[in-house]
């Protein structure tokens, strides 16, 4: 899966470096911000309500 | 015979993939969370003191308790057992996005210094871990509550005990029975146990001991 990004990208290594890490910045930012609190929200972790 | 080992290889890198996006969260829940309601109740804080400068507002929109908004901060708790700089803005509502803001009170029971039953439950991890200590309470310990009317202090009257979650008698006027018609003024923290779970509530009542209105404190604080 990930040999076959780093073959999709276009340039030399160092332009591949970069987009990785882009990718890898954009991916983990969207499960810290965007996935996590959502999943937050509905799974039963630490429940404190009564009734 | 090419092609197996590659498939194999893929599913490897999901699996690990996985994995760590499993420890992601897991890291999330610990420090994301606390720094979402760090920031939450850093503007709360600003919000409720801003209100309570300016003189009389706190005592008119505490005096129906339905009109504090779901979400919404109304008073300040603190407790000195959990630490010298232990203070929380309480939200109105005990939902998960509430208590995800802070300690939230219970809808429909006593508002701080009320007769009857204040109740407020909070997280005892995750979301800055506001209830983590409360299994050490002891009886005598003090529980103050500010709000735009005035300062509350409670007196924590016995050792936390645990509970059912479905135990809804708990947050009754006078706790454990329901209709009853209450004659004192109560507090009841509620948190989870064990820690992470939904198993069970612990829960500490204490009971209200001193009332000092806003002007007489000074006009400050």
């Amino acid at each position: 899966m990930y040999g076959w990004i780093w073959r999709k990208l276009p340039g030399g290594t160092a332009a591949r470096l970069l987009q990785m890490a882009l990718l890898a910045a954009l991916v983990l930012a969207l499960l810290w911000f965007v996935a996590f609190p959502w999943a937050a929200l509905h799974l039963p972790v630490d429940q404190a309500g009564i009734g | 015979m090419r092609s197996f080992p590659r498939q194999l290889q893929l599913v490897g890198e999901i699996l690990v993939s996985c994995g760590l996006v499993v420890l992601l969260f897991m890291a999330y829940m610990y420090w994301g969370t606390a720094e979402r309601t760090a920031s939450a109740q850093r503007g709360f804080a600003r919000e409720l003191q801003g209100e309570w400068a300016s003189p009389q507002t706190g005592l008119v929109a505490l005096a129906d308790p339905g009109t504090v908004a779901i979400g919404r901060p109304f008073a300040l708790i603190r407790i000195p057992r959990f630490g010298r700089n232990w203070q929380f803005a309480i939200v109105q509502g005990t939902g998960l996005p509430q208590l995800a803001l802070g300690p939230g009170h219970v809808p429909g029971t006593a508002l701080p210094g009320q007769l009857g039953n204040f109740a407020v439950a909070g997280h005892r991890v995750t979301a800055g871990n506001p209830f983590w200590s409360l299994p050490s309470l002891r009886r005598g310990d003090l529980v103050d509550v500010l709000t735009g009317a005035g300062t509350y202090i409670y007196r924590i009257v016995g050792r936390p005990v645990l509970v059912s979650p479905a135990d809804s008698a708990m947050l009754a006027p006078v706790p454990g029975q329901p209709g009853a018609a209450p004659h004192r003024r109560l507090i009841t923290l509620i948190t989870c146990d064990p820690a992470w779970t939904g198993t069970s509530r612990v829960i500490a009542t204490g009971v209200l001991v001193r009332a000092q209105p806003r002007a007489a404190a000074g006009g400050g604080r």
